[in-house]
């Protein structure tokens, strides 16, 4: 298979990869490793903005590199209950083929796993919702 | 996938000797010469003139050859265009001609497409097919084939090295049972077997034997189907099979159409020297191989498919646990050449059904890789085949969270 520079750049480098740890930070998971797809997000969220991000993904190279973008576009910006970009968008951006449309939702189930949560969440006297 | 193939540079190490070979420079250079000869170029079938005097010479000196290497007369040897139509012929050509005496015919699920396919094209046409399953390390056991016979059991059709996992199966045995059974005959698909191991016809008790050149660093486009004339003093007769093609009458009107002499001329040679080649030579391989496996096992679960003891020493077969398939062919497409567990034949790519008849799940057989050794291959070769595997795994398995506990009991 054939993949757009954006993918391979990002699925070489896979920046981001990894976990966070302490407080602040709000996980989520969709997929299943058995089904062949399965990404997890990890946003470190402070005064409502989204400050550090990291990912996990046993996926294909479209699903690591969508992934991975996702994290980086996603630092400095307000948590908001969407993706930082469509899944239409995304499909067009990384060249998605037409069969892989359901990885691209598996990403968009995941990040909003980590983000809801972290909507309802309540610091201190300030509600990001 | 359908896609835009963009050629690589620099080409990356070439580990795919079991899908084809390069063409053996004396090959490629014996061919050129007949091609652009001003004596060689007549029709075979022209017995009119000397033109076709010497092409029909050609020819038949590379059918002794071909005959020679794999232990068979020169005239049980019929040109097809490859293994894909010499099985074709074989199966439905025996089906065509025996359909009046039984309508069932026994292979195995790990057979190539060019067997299944044949298979399940006479299964809509009414025939039953009876499809074995080898044991966990690809082996069938000669009495699954005695199980299988039946009275109106017409042909067996198996192949000899598995060309994903490179196991032998034991065909002189199967050879002695459809001997006894009196009516079914023993079709054996040969394509990997040539150069790597023995290969005798008469040896085999087979009565039909597809052969391929471009596995055997011949051109491509060019094998032959092996066809018994033993047993014309015998309980059972010859095997007879009807022809699929029709035309000139050439092969014994077997398959028509006029021979390209260039490439039965590069095929003789090809097996030719495949004959000569040396114990040495098998042991080098078979030693790069086990080089390579034992660094692939230093990486930590990995699995071995296929057995270890009853195999061809140019193919290794591999489950990598904890990374995606997709992700780990594209991780090292650029540095290697071979192929993935997943046969990429649509718009989505398919687990190897012969993994998964080995009872690999889906997953790792997305995650396996066919590395296939080659006169070519070196120590080199195989030292980048590690590091890149290394980087890969260790890469992916980390992007995954994968923590892989060591080393997994081979398959």
């Amino acid at each position: 298979m054939n993949y757009n520079d954006l993918t391979r750049n990002y699925f070489e480098s896979a920046a981001n990869a990894g976990e966070l740890e302490g407080p602040g930070v709000f996980r989520g998971a969709a997929g299943n490793r058995d089904q062949g797809t399965w990404v997890q997000f990890d946003l470190r969220i402070n005064g409502g903005a989204v400050s550090e991000a990291k990912f996990l993904a046993f996926a294909c190279p479209h699903t690591i590199a969508v992934a991975a973008w996702l994290t980086e576009r996603a630092v400095g910006g307000q948590v908001t209950p969407v993706l930082p970009e469509s899944v239409p968008a995304l499909r067009d951006r990384f060249a998605v083929p037409v069969e892989k449309m359901g990885r691209l939702l598996i990403i968009e189930d995941a990040w909003l796993a980590a983000v809801l949560p972290a909507i309802d969440y309540r610091e201190g006297t300030h509600i990001v919702k | 996938m359908s896609a835009t193939r963009t050629p690589v540079s620099p080409m990356p190490v070439y580990l795919d000797h079991a899908a084809t070979t390069p063409l053996e420079p004396r090959v490629a250079a014996r061919m050129a010469e007949v091609l652009s000869s001003e004596t060689e170029y007549g029709n075979p079938a022209s017995a009119s003139h000397s033109y076709g005097d010497v092409a029909a010479a050609l020819v038949e000196s590379a059918r002794a050859q071909v005959a020679a290497t794999v232990g068979a007369a020169a005239r049980e040897i019929v040109w097809t265009s490859g293994a894909t139509e010499a099985n074709n012929l074989a199966i439905l050509g025996v089906a065509q001609y025996y359909r009046e005496r039984g309508r069932h015919i026994v292979t195995a699920r790990t057979e190539h497409k060019a067997v299944l396919d044949p298979c399940r094209e006479l299964e809509r046409r009414g025939w039953e097919i009876t499809y074995l399953v080898p044991d966990r390390e690809g082996l069938l056991d000669p009495t699954q084939v005695a199980a299988a016979l039946r009275a109106d059991t017409v042909l067996v059709s198996l192949m000899h090295v598995n060309n994903e996992v490179g196991v032998v199966q034991n065909i002189a045995a199967v050879g002695a049972i459809c001997a006894r059974h009196g009516s079914a005959w023993l079709h054996v698909d040969a394509a990997q077997s040539v150069g790597k191991c023995p290969v005798h016809f008469a040896s085999l008790g087979a009565d039909l034997m597809s052969l391929s050149a471009h596995k055997v660093y011949g051109p491509k486009g060019v094998g032959a189907l092996v066809i018994s004339q033993r047993g014309e003093s015998g309980g059972r007769g010859r095997v007879q099979l009807s022809a699929l093609q029709f035309g000139g009458g050439q092969e014994r009107a077997l398959r028509a159409g006029t021979l390209a002499t260039h490439q039965v001329v590069g095929m003789g040679l090809a097996f030719e020297l495949a004959a000569k080649i040396s114990s040495v030579e098998t042991a080098r391989v078979a030693q790069l191989r086990e080089r390579l496996w034992r660094g692939l096992l230093s990486l930590g679960g990995v699995l071995r498919n296929g057995s270890a003891t009853r195999s061809v020493p140019h193919i290794l077969n591999v489950s990598f646990e904890g990374v995606e398939g997709e992700s780990l062919l594209a991780a090292i497409r650029p540095h290697l050449a071979v192929s993935t567990g997943s046969a990429c034949t649509s718009a989505m790519a398919e687990p190897s059904y012969v993994l998964r008849a080995l009872g690999r799940s889906e997953r790792l057989s997305e995650s396996s890789l066919r590395f296939g050794l080659g006169r070519t291959t070196t120590e080199a070769d195989v030292d980048i085949a590690i590091a890149s595997l290394t980087h890969a795994l260790s890469r992916l398995r980390k992007v995954a969270g994968t923590r892989v506990a060591g080393t997994l009991p081979a398959a």
